[in-house]
């Protein structure tokens, strides 16, 4: 019965293959409501309304919700937001004014419902006592002066009777609040120090805070993306299938004052509609989020029901039958999480793991017997003449997902277009990033961040020019990859980007950063070539020598950490410089989170963890139909598409079999050719495993695996073994169709481990080099004894004698320069010309002879 | 349309009923059952693995998040109760350099150790256009390289560690950590130990250090991640740094093979590491607040001739306070089984990241620790979680008193020795059996096309000359005997000699010679031509 109410609800979530910020498909469970309110100031006991909005506040799903999903809420016709912080979440959203404050809270916003099952301020999580409790003044205890609050409310201390002075290190003659929290358990923190918080609250934990303040632009619009957390995540809120939640929304709208009230209470914000608040100036208190719990705010909020989806069943830990390890792409890796539970609960089948590893060395491992099978997304170079299978076992590809705020606190960017020749710019580093780098050699005319390209700017208008570090890298992977082979084939492929590449200027003049002129792509590791040290007068860039380019561009070794570093806007720009004191050496290292509001971030992910954390993807060029090679000022005649499932789907649908047997498909700009609705950044991943020499258990092992993923494994969905959001399912028929029948054939043929015919002497192929002297370990192929000498030249020298001590003669393979050497080559040159005049007079000695016979 | 089940159909349908349902009992833990998400943060040095494992047990409806920061930065959020738990390499020093307090405060919590490793040495050295891979170097020299004493690859003590063999002349460059680093604090406690004269002549006074000194051409860069790149980027010719082993595995960088006491030069397999641990002393007094830690002066002194000196290994800080401000019952069972999951089998894939598997000393330590979790809480279910059940490569699970490490890990080749070789082959590449290890000290990785003979690939190498008069066992490339046993053979030394990374002079004349050529190649037939009609004309 559960299975079937995932599956149902996994269907329900079937819609855009990634939607970060856009609609969902299914509308039935999203949320609308429209609500109004005022703010009054009492004067001799008439209530004058000062200010009064409608909101409408819209929840795109609310149904069904998993951990750490992200829901987007948006809402109009608020008080516009003043004060901006750089980071709206927890307690630093606090320094605003009039934003919308979003919070979870346990319970249903139902007066008919008993009390415990009610939300109340005291179930709704915040995670810093600032957001729960306040010591103030009399003057400046506003929740005491506020017009709508009770009796009780109004006396100096306030929130818990009798009120815990002791323990919360109450100041007798301050006016003093708490709002406890109270955990699903039924305990209750007071919520007053840091060491009375909830267990779960914690300032700069690694998992940062979901409640926000959120920004309202100055039309009274905001949006802003909300990650839930089940009891999983946050225990003593404690939401789940069985306890329901909700989301709180409360525009801020100002205390409304009591007749008594100080002037502290009728102050409408100092900060003008859509500034900010970089530096964390104070704000009048009584348009800030930090009083949400006053009645003034609490009676404006607008409560939206959440239901959680019942979490699937999962493995033992106890389980000790060893499991069978497939290594490699990192891409496959939410399918291959959601996969691994329908392995172990299954007696028929195995104990599934997947270790990610980069493609070359997972297929390395597999060929040696040292792993069951690889995941990789392309072909790979075999060290063994041992045949291999290539199954494809998904969908999916890489994405440039960004995050990007547009100017005056407008929100974020919804669309980015992209060129091949714009990633080509930010991969070879052709943008200076600061005036440190603009005095690199050669790219002085070159803009500092992709912003200020003019080519960007016709593709992407509305944003600022401000040149900026991150503006200037893509951040990317540092080790071997078939998704950075996939990247440079697609710059390598298009005529402008390949141009550029190759040391054209682009049509408004910029140029290729030298170091990487006319570099020979696709490569499947990106190397960090550029040796530009800047001399500088910073005395951080005096004492450290190292190359500033290399800083900005920072690669990381894995494509979920990119992921990760998108979400939090945060570069891995390495340009910081920061010492421990002042007799201290300068370091350099990472630089700082970028606040909201002026985020600028690009990087190379997964479209499968591009899903699961809702990051936004780049629509990549696709064609151009008209003015290539010449400037341009808007989109007209280029063609781009986003990674949607139609997109992928038609650029799988070009993928050509390999002339190989079971070999992998050829799928790319070569075979997408000028489809303009096909995505570029669509990758096949394999299951690749050796067709002979595997143990009979391990080959039916893998024979199961590739027949269970590419049939249950392909029904999208949130349960148990089905795909998850970010890959395209692979069917029997449609456009995958031949995906599906070679993934077929090769589970048969890994399944029966035939040996090719070339073994029909009887001799197994796959082992001999191990047992035989050096079999294994021969020198490279063809070495001439001159070719490899200087790395070698030792080495193949000393020890071949069995005697005691030999001394043998080297031959001198040092690379000394003599002048005899130098004369000499001068002679060549002689004796080379010679030859070159030589030739061809000789020719026309027998010709003049010719002529006169 | 109704069917109505035959009796016996029924049967076998209430059968099949209760036996999927038993399946389910044994396999699948109640979906509700108590595990709340944990997070921690830390060292860089282990990052590698634990992500891995925490990808693992997400299956097992583990939610773990884990930021690298840094052991020093671990060690911090954990005693302010920022995190669940913490990876550090170190135990907390009471103070940090900057006179800061490097303490858990009152937060009570265990060290409990995770996975093993080496500390290894990654370089670029281009001879010649080509990536040196087999760079050998002693303790001694290492020390005086990070100390500023040997400033040039063409040092006679480079010279003498790889049995003659000279390197260009060009600057070396050690890359450092700038940012509080485990893996710092490891490498330094070595020097501290083993190298006392040049270390605190260079530091200023004794004992290890998480912050490397930045003194003279070193550079520094955060976090392991960054150190590769500075190292493998263009300008990184020269520069040397230290990382653990899986990062110059992962990214197919060379090692440095460091010499050990038994007189060997040996890199930091998994292998290699594990034997070094053996010898690992912890600190077993369970009153002292540093109960479990490491004592590495037996690793660093080992005599087999296989054992990698810098090994060591990561510690999990648990907390273990039974009124502890962040734990629940659902936490404590999550940490629990994470590490009963990491003990066990995660330690079955340490070699192919570049990790070393815990012998078994240290995995039954860690269970000891672990059990701490129920005396904080007896709700903690721990109950057959056991060494027993461990799927271990360094030991058997059903016989805890087999020594199997010492059968399955390979000695180093005969040209490992010091004096001998240097052996030929390529480093860093975290050889995961024993026949790959063996066939790894002189196979040189990615050019390898199998079934030549050792001496058709080796031309400098007489035929006969390839078959020793020791060991049946032989290098391919150097053609010594490979068995530790080998005696014969050894004792060959080559005239060195100098090696330039490049010949400027060369490249002015070739430049030219081209340039002329060039420009002849397109003049001189056209002025034949011309001058050939010009004839004709005359003619």
């Amino acid at each position: 019965m559960r299975r079937a109410v995932l599956v149902l609800t996994a269907v329900l979530t079937v819609g855009a293959l990634v939607s970060p910020g856009g609609a969902t498909a299914d509308t039935s469970d999203a949320f609308s409501a429209t609500k109004s309110m005022e703010r009054v100031f009492e004067e001799d006991g008439d209530r004058v309304v000062v200010d009064e909005r409608t909101v409408t506040v819209k929840v795109d799903h609310t149904k069904n919700l998993r951990g750490r999903e992200r829901v987007q809420v948006s809402w109009s016709g608020a008080h516009p937001s003043g004060g901006r912080a750089t980071n709206p979440f927890g307690e630093k959203g606090l320094d605003q004014e009039y934003p919308v404050v979003v919070l979870q809270c346990r319970g249903r916003d139902d007066s008919s419902l008993p009390a415990a099952r009610r939300l109340a301020r005291e179930t709704c999580w915040t995670s810093t006592p600032r957001q729960r409790s306040v010591q103030a003044s009399e003057r400046t205890a506003l929740w005491r002066q506020d017009a709508f609050a009770s009796a009780a409310d109004r006396e100096p201390k306030s929130g818990l009777s009798p009120f815990p002075s002791e323990r919360c290190d109450d100041v007798e003659r301050l006016s003093s609040r708490v709002t406890p929290f109270k955990a699903a358990s039924g305990t209750v923190h007071l919520s007053c120090s840091a060491t009375t918080m909830a267990p779960e609250a914690a300032a700069d934990a690694a998992f940062p805070p979901a409640e926000v303040a959120a920004f309202t632009d100055v039309d009274g619009n905001g949006r802003v993306s909300f990650e839930v957390r089940t009891a999983t995540e946050n225990e003593s809120l404690g939401c789940s299938s069985t306890t329901p939640c909700s989301l709180v929304v409360i525009p801020i709208m100002g205390i409304s004052c009591a007749d008594d009230a100080s002037n502290e209470c009728l102050k409408t914000g100092q900060f003008a509609p859509g500034s900010s608040n970089y530096s964390g100036e104070g704000v009048d208190a009584a348009v800030s989020p930090v009083y949400w719990w006053a009645e003034s705010n609490w009676r404006n909020r607008i409560s939206v029901p959440l239901t959680f989806a019942t979490e699937p069943d999962v493995c033992d830990v106890k389980d000790s039958r060893a499991p069978t390890a497939f290594y490699g792409s990192e891409l496959l890796s939410q399918a291959s999480t959601q996969w691994a539970p329908a392995y172990c609960l299954k007696r028929d089948r195995f104990k599934f793991q997947h270790n990610r590893m980069a493609d070359g060395a997972a297929f390395a491992l597999m060929e040696r017997g040292d792993a069951a099978a690889a995941f990789v997304s392309g072909g790979q170079e075999a060290a063994s003449d041992t045949r291999v299978g290539y199954a494809p076992t998904a969908v999916t590809g890489f994405a440039v997902s960004y995050v990007i705020d547009r100017p005056d606190n407008a929100g974020e960017l919804g669309e980015l277009r992209l060129t091949p020749r714009l990633l080509a710019k930010l991969i070879t580093q052709s943008y200076t990033g600061s005036t440190i780098g603009q005095q690199h050699p050669g790219m002085a005319k070159n803009p500092m961040s992709i912003n200020q390209d003019p080519e960007f700017k016709a593709l992407n208008p509305g944003l600022d020019s401000i040149a900026r570090e991150a503006g200037a890298a893509l951040l990317s992977l540092s080790e071997a990859s078939d998704v950075v082979e996939s990247i440079t084939t697609y710059i390598a492929s298009d005529p402008e980007a390949a141009a550029f590449v190759k040391g054209q200027a682009d049509p408004w003049g910029m140029v290729v950063n030298p170091s990487y002129r006319a570099i020979k792509l696709p490569v499947d590791e990106w190397p960090l070539l550029d040796k530009f040290v800047p001399t500088s007068t910073q005395e951080c860039r005096r004492q450290i020598s190292t190359p500033y380019m290399t800083q900005l561009a920072a690669p990381i070794s894995s494509l979920r950490k990119i992921a990760e570093a998108v979400l939090d806007g945060w570069p891995n720009v390495q340009t910081k410089c920061t010492r421990s004191s002042v007799s201290d050496p300068w370091k350099m290292g990472r630089v700082d989170r970028q606040g909201i509001g002026s985020r600028f971030m690009l990087g190379v992910v997964g479209l499968g963890d591009a899903a699961r954390l809702d990051l936004r993807t780049a629509s990549l060029q696709t064609k151009v139909t008209r003015g290539s090679g010449t400037a341009f000022t808007d989109a007209s005649g280029r063609s781009f598409v986003e990674p949607t499932s139609s997109a992928v789907l038609a650029a799988v649908r070009t993928a050509r079999r390999s002339e190989q047997p079971f070999g992998a498909f050829a799928l790319g700009p070569a075979t997408t050719g000028a489809n303009a609705k096909a995505y570029p950044g669509a990758m096949i991943v394999y299951t690749a495993a050796r067709l002979e020499g595997m143990a009979k258990a391990d080959a039916r092992k893998v024979a199961q695996f590739i027949r269970v993923s590419t049939t249950e494994g392909q029904r999208a969905g949130a349960a148990n073994g089905q795909l998850p959001r970010g890959f395209v399912p692979i069917t029997r028929n449609g456009a995958t169709a031949a995906l599906w029948k070679q993934a077929d054939a090769v589970a048969d043929a890994v399944e029966s481990q035939t040996p090719s015919a070339a073994d029909e002497d009887g001799e197994d192929e796959t082992t001999p080099e191990k047992e035989s002297p050096g079999g294994g370990a021969p020198a490279p192929p063809g070495a001439a004894p001159g070719a490899d000498v200087p790395a070698a030249g030792p080495a193949v020298a000393p020890p071949n004698a069995p005697a005691a001590t030999t001394t043998l003669e080297t031959a001198p393979t040092a690379a000394t320069t003599s002048s005899t050497g130098r004369l000499l080559m001068a002679g060549l040159l002689g004796v080379l010309l010679l030859a070159g005049f030589g030739a061809p007079a000789v020719r026309v000695v027998a010709l003049v002879r010719g002529g006169r016979r | 349309m109704k069917l109505r089940p035959t009796r016996r159909g029924r049967t076998r349908a209430v059968l099949a009923v209760l036996l999927s349902l038993a399946v389910t009992v044994v396999l699948a833990r109640p979906a509700d059952a108590a595990y709340a998400q944990i997070e921690g943060s830390g060292s860089t040095w282990s990052e590698v693995i634990l992500q891995q494992w925490i990808a693992d047990v997400d299956a097992n409806g583990m939610k773990v998040t884990y930021n690298g920061g840094g052991s020093s930065q671990g060690r911090k959020a954990f005693g302010q109760n920022v995190t669940d738990f913490g990876i550090t390499e170190i135990p907390y020093q009471g103070k940090d350099e900057f006179g800061n307090v490097d303490s858990a405060g009152s937060r009570e919590f265990a060290y409990m150790p995770i996975i093993a490793g080496g500390t290894a040495f990654t370089y670029q050295l281009t001879v010649g256009g080509k990536l040196v891979k087999n760079l050998r170097l002693s303790g001694e020299t290492i020390a005086k390289i990070f100390t500023n004493q040997i400033t040039n690859w063409n040092d006679p003590a480079i010279k003498k560690d790889n049995n003659g063999r000279v390197f260009p002349s060009l600057k070396i460059t050690p890359v450092l950590r700038s940012d509080g680093s485990g893996t710092t604090a490891q490498f330094t406690t070595w020097l501290d130990k083993q190298y006392p004269a040049i270390w605190r002549g260079f530091f200023g006074r004794s004992g290890l250090t998480s912050y490397f000194p930045r003194k003279g051409a070193a550079i520094a860069a955060a976090g392991s991640d960054q150190v590769m790149n500075t190292i493998a980027s263009a300008s990184g010719n020269g520069h040397i740094g230290y990382v653990e082993y899986s990062y110059p595995v992962n990214k197919k960088y060379p090692v440095v093979k460091v010499l050990n006491k038994a007189g060997y030069y040996v890199e930091p397999t998994q292998y290699n590491v594990a034997v070094a641990l053996t010898r690992a002393k912890i600190n077993q007094d369970k009153g002292s607040d540093k109960y479990l830690t490491q004592i590495l002066d037996g690793v660093y002194s080992a005599t087999d001739p296989r054992a990698y000196p810098l090994s060591s290994y990561s510690y999990m800080l648990l907390p273990t306070g039974a009124k502890d401000q962040r734990m629940t019952t659902a936490k404590r069972q999550t940490l629990a089984d994470f590490m009963f999951y990491s003990l066990c089998e995660g330690q079955s894939k340490a070699g192919a990241y570049g990790y070393s598997p815990l012998p078994l000393n240290l995995v039954q330590a860690g269970f000891d620790q672990l059990k701490k979790l129920k005396t904080a809480d007896p709700k903690v279910d721990i109950a057959g979680r056991s060494v027993t059940r461990c799927n271990n490569p360094t030991f058997v699970a059903g016989n805890l008193s087999k020594n199997k490490l010492a059968e399955v890990a390979p000695q180093p080749a005969a040209c490992d020795k010091q004096g001998a070789g240097p052996c030929g082959g390529g480093t860093g590449t975290a050889p995961t059996s024993t026949e790959e290890a063996s066939a790894a000290s002189g196979d040189d990785k990615g050019t390898a096309s199998p079934g030549t003979t050792p001496a058709a690939g080796t031309p400098g190498a007489p035929a006969d000359a390839a078959v020793p008069g020791a060991s049946g066992v032989v290098d391919p490339v150097t053609g010594a005997p490979q068995a530790a046993t080998a005696t014969g053979g050894g004792d060959v030394t080559a005239v060195p000699v100098e090696l330039l990374a490049g010949r400027a002079g060369d490249e002015r004349v070739f430049g030219a010679l081209a340039a002329v050529e060039l420009v002849a190649l397109v003049v001189v037939p056209g002025m034949l031509a011309a001058l050939l009609r010009k004839r004709r004309r005359n003619a």
